[in-house]
């Protein structure tokens, strides 16, 4: 098919009235789970069982159940932690990033992206505690008042994480509740069920839709934007200084921040990528959710993939021009050394598939870019595993090299935390508007006034 | 207009149905309504002084949140008392003791013929670590690791707790010492003419040696067997024919100019090894250089000794003889001197092509020998046969290197070893049914003897077979009788092992259990175990012995109790007697010296006595069993070493099994591909592959003992056989450091590129003093944060560390682990790189893989001032003290193990699990292990991290006595666990702000270096630079 | 009926955005002040068709946003350089450029929460389910895809059939009177309400309880706390009396504490000499222990006339000639292995202090029966000291 760039797309096919709209978005709320759903559920949230079982072996015996050992210290655990950050970053860029630079596309889109956010920052959030050798003594980590007046270590990157994480936490989740109370009143109206219209009206505070509160509520929702995106790219900055901070070669590398950053969102967008592709079938948003969405998606994937390609090279590049010997021993170590295996999936994976997306017809094919994405995940998660692993496992005293193996401990957790992801997804398309009411209603044609008087003598 | 009203009236309805769904919502905010309300319900109450209006702020949320708070605060209020469990005060406290305060023991503790003179510490009447006598003449202060672990061995659970017999199906019941002395005695008086086996080790007392002799007086018919499984029988016999003295002398390795050691660790397991060592190294003082010994080492397979040699040839040991010959010819030659020995058939140059050794070193060995007639030695290990002990005898005499050997002091035997005869007789006699009891007399002759003796089968034919022993083991399971032996920290006794000194033995602590030693046992039978026993039996015996027999001839000016007094207070007593004489050499034993040898073929397979576990008796320590090999690494197994070449020969890599057939004897056993190793040689160490020994060490490692013969013609320990094979499957060894370092030959000076390692040479360093700070120059590195001003002004704790003297024995890990309460993690752990040793002896390899160059280097945690781990800690729970110190605040860690992935040095060991509850199901959990914790120290939980503290606790000990003497801390006071223990004196411990002090020589020496400097983390651990003493032109 | 109840305002419908522009305009001109609009999305250019200006909120974003970032930067100074120094890395304690991440991320914390809290809370009053337009067909068209126009009975120049005209007028397609619910009332003390009440205290209490006195002390969270080790004065169930700390072993010897040799005889061989010089530092050490130890018996001259004055067997007088003639060892014996009824001290008093002791009683027994020149001597010295 041949689009032309050059006119703006239509955000929203098929001509779909606001009341279409408002139908097909709160059907799934309305409408009985069918069977396939509560198999999906019972899928996902045995994976998760399956994911409590190995944190309580951990709890119980100790970190000895994972493959962790002396030389590499940190394992699976901070792995799928920066894995599901990573993942987070995506949810906010949509939803404020793509705002401040006005990209009206992003309102079929920003409302799953932004619960992905908070769902894959529950799960990061998981593993700094679970991955401590006393989990139950975590609460060091925070600073409250204490009898011995013992404060955290504010120089330490973990100290920092705890800020940058929560913070991002709390941020992502203001930012879509204030973009969902205007939708819950909504639904409040729509909704005949006493308990429903309990629950709704509720949490949608008794808003009225009056104008007199939109003007401050645009307000509020751009300065959040504002905020949201320096956070954002704050968070993967900090996450990076865990490793840049340290003196390990491997680690101990500028270039992490950016690096780490474009990841993030190159994974995120992976990410939102896969569990679109299945919503809007399921949820039959294809009108909504258009294929002109996924395609702008999929041109961000290949950008930020080759960003994380570049990133790659230039770990080389620097590390044979700082002539220091451990520094070039690492980098040669992890593409030819006992690690190489990771390597290469990961570089092969980040760099390589992407490309397909130079040509506009694998961009528009969901077989394909669903092929991409699901890689996309696999190497991103490789590259935090092969930064961590092949970093530590060969230091700088030959002596305490090591060489670090999982046990099915780790690999339970690791699928426990997805399990947790699509459950906590599954059961969000089914509680609340998959996409944002109030905005989509506002950029359907003819939703605007035809002459903008009122913006002239304003 | 009316429609519309209606249309309002509808609406209206509507409402009115539709308001009372908002009735939950009413109190969201409160208004007016509220409060009217209750005040109207009040009027009605029965409060009638109940004022309303107080209410009328007052909305049920903020009313739910004060009964909320008031609650919580009232639940909080009333808290628990935790019980702390009771104190219990020092009843009988004797005199001069400070609750709190060690006591120190002087005592003398021995196994299997090797004795060590000890300094206990107690607390509280119980001991706790293990250190060396400083006023023994032989250790000066210093013991071999064994005699340090044995404190574990003292609280061992698997000890045996009561005396057992075997009843008829065939287990053994526990009975009392009581039933079982009667039901023995009587045995012995109904022997009629049978004999009576003894069966001891071999006897280092005097005063035990006194009671066999009353025993065998008292019933006839005993005789008494003793058997070192490593001894120096070849050394002496061979020896007794060049000299006709009866031993082997020992040598003054501190005047060797020139030591050439073949075959023989003689820093390690040959001789004795704190002595050794000790004065090998007065050769070694980077403070006159220019008197460095020289060490060249021929040897199959990488020794301790190796390791520290500056030239080492590979040899198979079997070819050591024609060695030995042709080196006398050539210094024959070469000195221009007649021997009467049949030199014809040897030259050194063909020798050298033949078995294929590098002839430069050779020449090298040669010219330094002579250049040095007189002060050098050639040293033959014991286990080589003994025409080459002749030979090597000869060469010395040729060199004039005679007035090396010490003529002071002899070594001195209680009793000669039982000879092959004397075991095949026994045998003979047991097989015959003319033995009616034997007395495995703390002995476990199954494991230990040659196993084609048949003495397993023999014992069978014997009514009464008594074990007095610690443990079970394989011969007491052979038995009927099983009599559990004291500890020898819950005995007295005596020893003498060579003149000029006897040493004492006393108690530290009463029996734990119900055990005795193993001489009170026998007096008993002596006196016919009239159920008169007292516990004191053997102390008056020995104190009667020596008042009756040996303080006579020391003609003290004391009387006998003061004397007495004052000798378990020295723990040895020194007594004048005469200097030997070498003698002259008998040449007539040089002609009868084969004067060929055959080209040695097949594979020479030589047993070598374990560095830790010593004959086995040791096999139950987890501390020794986890003590990494000296070369290896390599912990929890033995292995059988071999060259690549041979390993290629075979088709075996590490790990793959091997099946070793000699005779009739078979060993299958994993290899171990180590390099330096001579091709066609297959080097065991024994002591491992217990049967029957405990939890711990059942069925670690595999049973070299298989292989010992009673026809041995030369050497007991070196065989030759053809018939080894690959044997299928394979076996996990683990090592404490990583295989490949020692597989591949790292041709890339890694270590040096890392300033891990800076080595030179002698002549290097005499050239130019500096030549190591020259080599760190680049290094240094600019200060972004300026220094703390007020920080580090008093004391200041540093280490140095002279690489010139660490000869890698390990002696300081296994002190670190008894000090510092240092948990054994098991071999699955290890096996996954999860050891807890605080102190570690790094090994790197150097050269290529067949003639590696080895340098050992001890890595504790280094203190750094800029310390990495210490930035990365979440909870501060690492952080940096005013006297230097890189603390480690149990408590507060909360095991993100982030300060061990920024550890350069990865020094830190986390706890991923609770060892002492995942080693063995608990084992290490048993409560009598709460006895050898040191108490100062804190016993630490999983998902701590930990590491070395410079042993705080003796800091802290030094800090209190300072307070109490009202003066300075002084940096000499304080002596590291390690420090104690180095038998070389390498570790040097202190104040590094004191100049004055001895230590900062060492602190701020020109061959001292950093590890790592260029990381700038400003450790304070100072390391001397190795000097290798090898020949300037090679510079 | 409707007339009992009070209006709030009049509503209007409109079906497309250009309408509700336009109505607003009118509205505005039309001199309304109490009037809003209510669409289901921001309607482009009707700030300006009502005559709103921008809105101000963005202060208080800033405002909150400066105060976390000066909060939390002063915090971490406040507790790594004033309150408790700690050295971490060498760095100094006021380590800036490492506070830099913490400091943005309060910042934005504090400015977003404060923000969309101001938002709600302050600007729109919400929440607020109790307005009288909820549950309005109104209401209802609005959140869907209607607009709405909404005028006030506040309002200075609301006139109810003005208004309805003046709404019409406009075009609206359907106009409807909006009334105040009625208020209803509730009971504080409900027997309901007090059953809760007490489920909630009884709930907080022993949560509080449990988690604070029981929960924080069993396995894990008590590692550490009791250790595996045995200390000092410590119970120890290994042997028979429970007791960790053990008597040695009869006739051993440790460092540095030789035996006393004639301990247990009670006419000593031979006796120790006295190794102490009777200094004014000896002396005083030996008073004080004399007095803590012998007075009670012998008496604090040790004249025997006791402290216990006859609770207890007197001690002898140490002035009698047989003591006085007793050598320094001799008395030292008696202290140090008893005599009589006298049990031994050793445990009790040091060897030094015994010596002390003895140094101190020869004193007592010299200033018992003087001479002449002792006095002599005396006063020589109380001179010397004026003259100092």
């Amino acid at each position: 098919m041949s689009l032309d760039y050059s006119k703006e797309i239509p955000l929203v096919q098929g001509d779909l009235t606001m009341e279409d709209l408002d139908n097909a978005i709160v059907k799934p709320l309305d409408s009985k789970p069918s069977n396939k759903y509560f198999i999906a559920l019972a899928f996902t949230s045995g994976l998760l069982l399956l994911g409590v079982l190995g944190v309580s072996l951990t709890f119980y015996f100790g970190i000895g159940e994972w493959g962790n050992n002396q030389p590499v210290a940190w394992g699976w655990g901070i792995t799928n932690f920066v894995f599901w950050v990573g993942i987070a970053h995506a949810g906010t860029l949509i939803s404020a990033i793509l705002y401040l630079l006005r990209q009206k596309w992003r309102t079929a889109i920003a409302r799953f992206s932004e619960a992905m956010t908070i769902f894959a920052v529950i799960c990061a959030g998981i593993f700094p505690i679970i991955h401590t050798g006393r989990p139950w003594l975590a609460g060091y980590l925070i600073p409250y008042p204490n009898s011995h007046s013992l404060w955290p270590n504010f120089v330490s990157p973990l100290v920092w994480d705890v800020f940058a994480v929560s913070t991002y936490f709390t941020v992502s989740l203001l930012f879509w509740y204030v973009g969902l109370i205007p939708d819950f009143a909504t639904l409040r109206d729509r909704t005949v069920s006493k308990v429903k219209k309990t629950i709704y009206s509720l949490f949608s505070l008794g808003w009225r839709h009056s104008n007199r509160h939109w003007r401050h509520y645009e307000k509020v929702y751009m300065i959040l934007a504002g905020l949201a995106t320096p956070l954002v790219l704050s968070v993967h900055t900090v996450v990076s200084f865990d490793f840049a901070v340290a003196v390990l070669p491997g680690w101990h590398s500028t270039i992490f921040p950016p690096y780490f950053v474009a990841g993030a969102i190159f994974s995120g967008f992976a990410m939102v990528v896969t569990a679109l592709v299945f919503m809007r079938k399921v949820f039959d948003l294809e009108n909504v959710i258009t294929m002109d969405h996924l395609e702008r998606m999929n041109k961000i994937i290949l950008l930020t993939g080759s960003m994380v390609g570049y990133a790659y090279l230039m770990e080389f590049f620097i590390s044979w021009y700082s002539g220091v010997p451990t520094e070039q021993y690492v980098a040669i170590n992890r593409a030819f050394g006992p690690y190489a295996w990771g390597y290469w999936i990961m570089v092969s994976c980040n760099s390589l598939f992407p490309q397909l997306f130079w040509i506009k017809k694998f961009r528009r094919s969901i077989p394909v870019m669903f092929f991409v994405v699901i890689l996309v995940n696999v190497g991103m998660w490789f590259e935090r595993f092969i930064i961590i692993a092949s970093s530590l496992h060969r230091d700088f005293l030959p002596s305490s090299w090591g060489y670090f193996s999982p046990t099915w401990v780790d690999f339970s957790i690791l699928i426990g935390s997805f399990g947790l992801f699509f459950t906590l997804v599954l059961l969000f398309t089914k509680t609340l508007p998959v996409v944002a009411m109030s905005e989509i209603k506002g950029v359907v044609e003819g939703a605007q006034p035809s002459h903008h008087g009122g913006d002239h003598n304003g | 207009m009316s429609e519309a009203k209606d249309e309002i009236n509808h609406e209206n309805n509507s409402q009115e149905k539709d308001i009372n769904y908002w009735r939950s919502f009413a109190d969201l905010h409160n208004d007016p309504a509220l409060t009217e309300a209750s005040k109207n319900e009040f009027m009605e109450g029965a409060t009638e002084e109940f004022e309303p209006s107080k209410l009328s702020h007052l909305s049920r949320r903020k009313f739910l949140a004060l009964v909320g708070a008031s609650a919580a605060l009232a639940g909080a209020g009333c808290a628990d008392y935790r019980d702390k469990g009771e104190i219990v005060p020092y009843t009988h406290m004797p005199e001069n003791t400070v609750v709190g305060k060690p006591k120190y023991f002087a005592s003398t503790t021995s196994d299997s013929g090797h004795t060590c003179g000890v300094l206990i510490k107690t607390r509280e009447g119980r001991p706790v670590k293990v250190d060396g006598n400083p006023d023994h003449p032989v250790g000066k202060g210093k013991i071999c690791a064994k005699c340090q672990a044995s404190v574990l061995n003292l609280y061992d659970p698997d000890r045996l707790q009561n005396p057992m017999r075997k009843t008829r199906t065939g287990e053994f019941m526990k009975s009392t010492w009581q039933q079982l002395d009667t039901e023995i005695v009587n045995a012995m008086n109904l022997l009629k003419g049978k004999k009576v086996a003894i069966v001891s080790e071999k006897i280092t007392s005097p005063t035990a040696k006194k009671v066999l002799d009353d025993f065998a007086a008292k019933y006839p018919g005993t005789k008494i067997y003793s058997y070192q499984l490593f001894n120096t029988e070849i050394k002496n016999s061979a020896w007794k024919k060049s000299y006709g003295t009866d031993f082997f002398p020992f040598i003054k390795w501190n005047e060797a100019k020139v030591i050439v050691s073949l075959e023989g660790d003689f820093l390690g397991t040959d001789g004795d090894k704190v002595e050794n060592s000790r004065l090998y190294v007065e050769g070694r003082e980077v403070e006159n250089a220019k008197n460095f010994n020289r060490l060249y080492v021929v040897e199959g397979n990488m020794s301790l000794t190796g390791m520290n040699a500056d030239y080492r040839l590979k040899l198979r040991p079997d070819a050591q003889y024609g060695f030995v010959m042709s080196l006398l010819s050539e210094v024959a030659k070469r000195s221009a001197s007649n021997l009467s020995a049949n030199l014809s058939g040897f030259s050194l140059s063909s020798f050298a092509k033949a078995s294929n050794m590098e002839v430069k070193k050779l020449n090298h060995l040669v010219d330094d020998l002579i250049s040095n007639k007189g002060k050098g030695i050639v040293y033959a290990g014991r286990s080589l046969p003994e025409e080459t002990q002749i030979a090597v005898n000869l060469l010395n005499e040729l060199l004039g290197n005679t007035n090396l050997y010490r003529t002071d002091s002899l070594p001195f035997e209680n009793l000669k070893l039982s000879s092959n005869e004397d075991w095949n007789s026994l045998i003979s006699d047991m097989n015959a049914g003319n033995v009616g009891m034997v007395i495995h007399f703390d002995s476990n002759p199954v494991f230990h003897l040659p196993s084609d003796l048949g003495y397993a089968d023999a014992l069978k034919k014997v009514t009464n077979v008594i074990s007095i022993t610690e443990s079970a083991n394989e011969s007491s399971n052979a038995g009927n009788y099983v009599l559990p032996l004291s500890h020898s920290f819950e005995s007295w006794g005596d020893s003498k092992t060579r003149t000029g000194f006897f040493a004492l033995q006393q108690p530290v602590i009463n029996p734990i259990y119900n055990t005795r030693q193993k001489e009170a046992v026998l007096l008993n039978w002596i006196d016919g175990a009239k159920g008169t026993y007292k516990d004191t039996i053997y102390h008056e015996y020995l104190m009667q012995n020596w008042q009756k027999n040996i303080y006579p001839g020391l003609n003290s000016k004391l009387n006998f109790r003061e004397f007495w007094l004052g000798a378990l207070h020295d723990g040895v007593v020194l007594v004048n007697e005469k200097e030997f004489s070498i003698g002259s050499f008998n040449n007539s034993v040089v002609s009868n010296l084969p004067g060929s040898t055959a080209k040695a073929s097949g594979y020479a397979v030589i047993l070598r006595e374990s560095y830790f576990l010593g004959d086995g008796k040791y096999a139950n320590n987890g501390w020794l069993q986890e003590l990494p090999h000296p070369v290896t690494k390599m912990t929890w197994d033995n292995y059988a070493a071999i060259s690549q070449n041979t390993a290629k020969s075979l088709g075996v890599k590490s790990e793959d099994k091997i099946e070793i057939k000699i005779g009739h004897r078979n060993l299958k056993i994993p290899v171990f591909v180590q390099p330096g190793c001579s091709d066609d040689t297959i080097t065991i160490e024994s002591g491992y592959g217990r049967n029957v020994v405990g939890v711990v060490g059942e069925g670690v490692g595999f049973n070299s003992n298989a292989l010992l013969t009673k026809s041995n013609s030369g050497s007991p320990w070196i065989f030759n056989t053809s018939d080894v094979k690959k044997d299928n499957g394979s076996y996990k060894l683990v090592s404490a450091q990583e295989h490949h370092l020692f597989e591949k030959s790292p041709n890339e000076n890694i270590f040096g590129e890392r300033h891990i390692l800076k080595e030179g040479t002698v002549g290097e360093y005499l050239k130019n003093p500096h030549f190591i700070e020259e080599m760190g120059e680049e290094e240094h590195v600019d200060e972004i944060y300026p220094i703390h001003p007020d920080w580090f002004q008093g004391v200041k704790w540093g280490m140095a560390i002279d690489l010139n003297k660490c000869t890698g024995c390990g002696e300081c890990v296994v002190a670190c682990m008894a000090e510092n309460n240092i948990p054994v993690v098991g071999k699955d752990q290890v096996a996954v790189g999860r050891e807890m040793q605080w102190m570690r002896i790094d090994t790197y390899y150097s050269g290529t893989g067949d003639e590696p160059i080895v340098s050992t280097q001890p890595m504790l945690c280094q203190h750094c001032d800029n310390a990495p781990c210490e930035n990365v800690c979440p909870v501060a729970a690492t952080t940096h003290s005013k006297d230097g110190l890189n603390q480690m605040v149990y408590n507060r860690c909360v095991g993100t193990r982030y300060c061990s992935n920024n550890c350069p040095y990865k020094v830190r060991r986390f706890n991923f699990f609770n060892f002492r509850d995942h080693f063995r199901d608990g084992f290490q959990q048993d409560k009598l292990f709460d006895l050898v914790y040191n108490p100062e120290v804190t016993v630490r939980s999983r998902g701590v991290m930990e590491k070395c503290t410079f042993c705080i606790q003796r800091i802290a000990t030094e800090r209190e006595d300072a307070i109490r003497e009202n003066r300075n801390v002084i940096g000499s006071n304080v002596h590291t666990a390690c420090q104690d223990a180095c038998n070389t004196n390498a570790i040097k411990f202190g104040d590094i702000n004191n100049k004055e002090a001895e230590f900062s020589k060492y602190r701020n020496h020109e061959l001292g270096y950093y590890v790592l400097e260029q990381l700038n983390v400003k450790p304070n651990v100072t390391y001397l630079a190795k000097l290798r003493n090898t020949h300037s032109e090679e510079v | 009926m409707a007339s009992g109840k009070k209006l709030h305002s009049i509503t209007a419908l409109f079906k497309s955005p250009d309408e509700i522009i336009n109505a607003a305009k009118k509205t505005t001109s039309a001199g309304y002040k109490k009037f809003d609009v209510n669409t289901p999305y921001p309607v482009h250019g009707m700030d300006g068709a009502m005559g709103l200006g921008q809105s101000k909120i963005g202060f208080v974003t800033l405002f909150f946003g400066l105060t976390g970032a000066a909060f939390i930067f002063l915090f971490m100074w406040w507790s790594f350089a004033a309150s408790y120094n700690i050295v971490v890395g060498g760095k100094p304690f006021l380590a800036a450029p490492a506070f830099i991440p913490i400091t943005f991320e309060t910042t934005v914390l504090f400015a977003a929460i404060s923000t969309v809290v101001g938002m709600i809370a302050v600007y729109f009053k919400l929440p607020d389910n109790s307005h009288p337009l909820h549950d309005t067909e109104y209401m209802k068209a609005v959140s869907g895809d209607k607009f709405g126009l909404v005028i006030e009975a506040e309002d200075s120049q609301f006139d109810k059939v003005k208004v309805s005209e003046f709404l019409n007028g406009l075009g609206a397609y359907k106009i409807e009177e909006v009334y105040y619910p009625e208020k209803e009332e509730f009971r504080m003390f409900s027997p309901k309400f007090l059953l809760f009440l007490g489920i909630v205290v009884i709930a907080t209490c022993g949560t509080t309880y449990v988690t604070l006195n029981k929960a924080m002390y069993v396995t894990p969270f008590d590692w550490m706390d009791y250790q595996d080790k045995l200390v000092a004065q410590e119970k120890s169930n290994i042997w028979a009396n429970d007791e960790g700390m053990r008597p040695p072993v009869e006739g051993t010897v440790a460092r540095s504490d030789m035996p006393y040799p004639y301990m247990g005889q009670t006419t000593p061989t031979n006796v120790l000499v006295n190794p102490t010089f009777p200094n004014k530092e000896i002396l005083a050490l030996g008073k004080k222990k004399f007095l803590t130890f012998c007075s009670p018996c012998h008496g604090n001259l040790g004249d025997g006339n006791s402290r216990l004055n006859g609770q207890f067997p007197n001690g002898p007088t140490l002035h009698s000639d047989k003591i006085i003639n007793y050598s320094d060892g001799m008395i030292y014996h008696i202290m140090t292995n008893g005599q009589n009824a006298m049990p031994s001290y050793a445990r009790q008093v040091t060897r030094k202090e015994r010596w002390a002791i003895v140094d101190y009683i020869r004193v007592l027994q010299r200033a018992q029966n003087a001479k002449e020149s002792d006095l002599q001597a005396v006063n020589k010295e109380s001179v010397s000291n004026v003259q100092n």
